[in-house]
């Protein structure tokens, strides 16, 4: 977020201009926070809203006078969509009525890379191993969720996880043990299958 | 030499074990572990998505930023407000339905007489009902 991060949007800019470089910055972080809300939430068109909800928190946020200059903003931004999909995974837990996710859509919406080529068994296989895992999420409480997706989608250290889920090193640790105990199955056909 | 199990290098992959004296002197264990690097660089990868629907979500997170935003705290009162009008009306109500007929002191001593003299207890009369016709 550079610039605006620095001159705190809307103090020194007008609204044309924070808010293109608030789009710039968007589109930078856009793909990566969706991407990160899908696998939280195993739905993409809830991860669409979350992914919404998270940049317009953000939004308000940059334009509240009391925010503080920002060290890490994509941290920052992780933090909030992270916050986000906690908050719609605890509410899910009363919506006894509410669908699965409907696969063909999802595909509609993340249309994944042509499966031609000299790696396309690969490419397949990889899909359809990523595809397993994303869904054995679902067995992680919520806290152990976030703190797999961290560390295996976005490569996050043990202390910038415990920051994001604002946790201490030794509870992120546990978390991470334990999530990588209940995907046994699905870590082991995916790195030690082949 | 121990080698490194599958467990260590999970543990490894998620930050939970560092890398010890034996990864330095293993070449074996060495490759293992740049293997598994490159698995999951090669499955972590973002895959590519429908740029349309990226443009469409940017689309909408614009109109939302310019939405004057709703109060919802101003709102926060609604619902114990119209809590309490619910119980209030509901106790009203009960209320209505529990009042005594109001008739007057002969009319009770009267009743109370009758079904006293009455040599047949007064809720048999729908049973000689069954039987009058």
């Amino acid at each position: 977020m550079m610039g605006v991060m620095a001159d705190r949007l809307g103090a020194s800019l007008d609204t044309q201009t924070s808010t293109r470089e608030f789009g710039s910055w968007m589109a930078s972080e856009q793909k990566r926070i969706f991407l990160l809300c899908r696998r939280m939430l195993d739905d993409s068109e809830e991860a669409d809203s979350a992914t919404q909800d998270a940049f317009l928190k953000a939004w308000q946020a940059l334009n509240r006078p009391e925010l503080q200059e920002l060290e890490d903003a994509g941290r920052w931004l992780t933090r909030i969509a992270v916050n986000t999909c906690l908050d719609r995974l605890r509410s899910r837990r009363w919506q006894f009525w509410r669908k699965r996710p409907n696969q063909q859509d999802e595909q509609a919406i993340l249309e994944l890379a042509a499966t031609a080529g000299p790696n396309a068994e690969d490419r397949v296989f990889a899909t359809e191993i990523s595809r397993r895992l994303e869904s054995a999420l679902q067995k992680l409480s919520l806290r152990q969720r976030a703190a797999f997706t961290l560390r295996h989608y976005e490569d996050r250290s043990l202390a910038e996880i415990a920051e994001i889920l604002d946790l201490d090193i030794g509870t992120v640790k546990a978390h991470l043990f334990r999530a990588i105990a209940k995907l046994r199955e699905e870590l082991h056909d995916l790195y030690f299958r082949a | 030499m121990k080698h490194w199990n599958e467990n260590d290098f999970k543990q490894w992959l998620y930050g939970l074990r560092d890398e010890d004296h034996h990864l330095e002197e293993c070449l074996e264990c060495r490759g293992e572990m740049e293997r598994l690097r490159m698995v999951r660089a090669r499955i972590t990868e973002q895959p590519e998505m429908s740029q349309d629907f990226l443009a469409a979500q940017r689309r909408s997170i614009y109109r939302r930023l310019h939405e004057p935003r709703h109060n919802w705290l101003a709102l926060r009162w609604a619902l114990p407000v119209a809590m309490v009008l619910v119980m209030v009306f509901g106790l009203t109500l009960q209320r209505g339905r529990r009042s005594v007929p109001n008739i007057s002191d002969e009319q009770l001593f009267s009743d109370l007489t009758a079904m006293e003299q009455s040599a047949e207890p007064k809720a048999i009369a729908p049973m000689h009902k069954l039987f009058e016709q």
